[in-house]
């Protein structure tokens, strides 16, 4: 599994300043990755791009062995007609209901099968909608702050939950929290702020996994090393 | 919702007569111009039975032309909602043909057609159809895509779950717009009948100026306004139902 990138430039079509400025790195084998940067470095367009490689970006990103990219975000909603519950069994495939019970079990999810969507809070409805997507068949899974709004602890429980159920497959997440990229992500695509001339870096994280020891000296060098490339 | 627009009528229809009234008073028109209100009871009296069947017949065409019309707006709006070739010129030739106004061609129906049944249907679906076309193609060709996202990208979007989408998630401005349509279909039905039909509350109006009876026009008003108002609260009420049978959820209770 092999996700290049080679010298990517994107600009919008109302801006003078390209959001993305010959971008290259490359992130090989599967696990958790991440893309950090602060507001409007082109994290979401980066994001968007590599989903929508086949349109118009062949040459720039680079696939070896990963068929199906989905692209996940925070903002997403689920129709209103439906109760959780049937909604995830109606977008999901008969083999897959195992897991889906396992997914909610760790999402803490059980209780709100019955209720609407609009019902829930904000991390529960990011929750349910992140669950969706990982009962889908993919290779690569992007998630833009998919995890907002839940708190510290779940979400740790969740991403070690993740790591360890779909450990044949490649995720990229992008989030604005630099403890927990340092501590969960293995490669962290660091981009910089194009108009000031900032490169962009590809930084080692923790890749902390279930059971493991995280080395706490480690942590903060990884943390500092991302501070300094922004 | 029913007795708040029946209520708001009679507010509008009130404060009409007393114009009406104060018009005669100030320049002392005879009742032959401005009846009184003695007279206007009287008249009631007289029509109101008739005038009553004429605007139930009246409505029973701007019912069938209305619903005529939503079937029309559907089955275009949603032809037209993608933006391909063919949906855009679907959209184009729309916003085109409603600019040209259908009493209008009103007479080219009664020349083609004769006056009738199908006359008064065809105007009146056609009054309605094109307000009614504009509001459905703007929601159709609109994506939902926050909702719509999961089910492109995973490739499991077909034609009836976008529709359902975009109904679901704009169904307060479609009542609003197909109980709004009401109106303009009954009145397309009135145009028609007063133009050239052989029934209908319309015609009982063309007669009725012939006559010079203000009296009995403004009670065929008064009807016309109470029968369009229960009709349009009814619409209201049943897209109110449709909207929590189809959205309902368990809501909190405070203990």
């Amino acid at each position: 599994m092999h996700l290049k990138c080679k010298n990517l430039n994107f600009l919008y079509p109302d801006s003078k300043s390209a959001v993305i400025n010959n971008l290259s790195f490359s992130m090989k084998n599967p696990g958790f990755n991440a893309i950090f940067g602060p507001s409007g470095v082109g994290k979401t367009s980066l994001a968007k791009i590599i989903v929508n490689k086949n349109n118009c970006f062949n040459e720039n990103i680079i696939t070896k062995n990963i068929n199906i990219i989905l692209y996940s975000y925070n903002l997403e909603r689920l129709p209103g007609w439906l109760n959780l519950g049937k909604h995830i069994n109606k977008v999901i495939s008969p083999e897959k209901l195992h897991l889906k019970k396992t997914l909610i079990k760790i999402f803490e999810l059980n209780n709100v099968l019955d209720s609407r969507f609009s019902n829930l809070s904000m991390g529960q409805q990011n929750r349910i909608n992140l669950i969706r997507y990982l009962l889908q068949d993919f290779d690569v899974l992007i998630m833009d702050e998919s995890l907002a709004n839940v708190d510290e602890k779940l979400k740790g429980t969740i991403i070690l939950a993740i790591k360890e159920l779909f450990p044949d497959k490649m995720f990229l997440y992008i989030s604005h929290n630099l403890m927990e990229v340092s501590k969960f992500c293995h490669k962290i695509l660091v981009l910089g702020n194009p108009s000031q001339n900032k490169p962009c870096f590809i930084i080692n994280g923790q890749n902390y996994k279930k059971k493991c020891f995280l080395d706490k000296k480690k942590l903060n060098i990884t943390m500092l090393e991302i501070m300094n490339a922004l | 919702m029913l007795y708040r627009r029946i209520f708001q009528f009679l507010i509008v229809y009130i404060f009409g007569i007393l114009f009406l009234l104060i018009i005669k008073f100030i320049f002392s028109l005879s009742d032959y111009v401005i009846p009184n209100i003695l007279l206007i009871i009287e008249t009631a009296a007289q029509v109101f039975k008739e005038y009553f069947f004429d605007v139930i017949n009246t409505l029973s065409v701007t019912i069938l032309g209305q619903c005529i019309s939503i079937c029309m707006a559907f089955f275009v709006g949603i032809s037209g909602r993608k933006s391909s070739w063919i949906g855009s010129f679907i959209k184009v030739t729309a916003y085109n043909i409603q600019a040209y106004p259908i009493v209008a061609l009103a007479p080219i129906i009664f020349i083609l057609i004769g006056d009738g049944f199908i006359s008064r249907l065809l105007i009146a679906s056609m009054i309605c159809y094109f307000p009614l076309l504009l509001s459905v193609l703007g929601i159709m060709a609109t994506p939902v895509k926050d909702i719509e996202h999961f089910y492109i990208i995973t490739g499991q979007m077909k034609w009836h779950l976008e529709v359902k989408i975009r109904i679901f998630e704009n169904l307060s401005k479609l009542t609003t717009v197909i109980s709004g349509s009401a109106t303009l279909a009954m009145a397309g039905t009135i145009v028609a009948e007063f133009i050239a039909a052989n029934a209908g509350i319309g015609y009982s109006i063309r007669i009725a100026l012939y006559q010079s009876n203000l009296a009995k026009i403004l009670i065929a008003l008064f009807l016309i306004g109470i029968i369009i108002s229960v009709y349009q609260g009814i619409l209201e009420v049943i897209g109110e139902q449709i909207k929590s049978k189809w959205s309902i959820s368990k809501k909190g209770t405070i203990l």
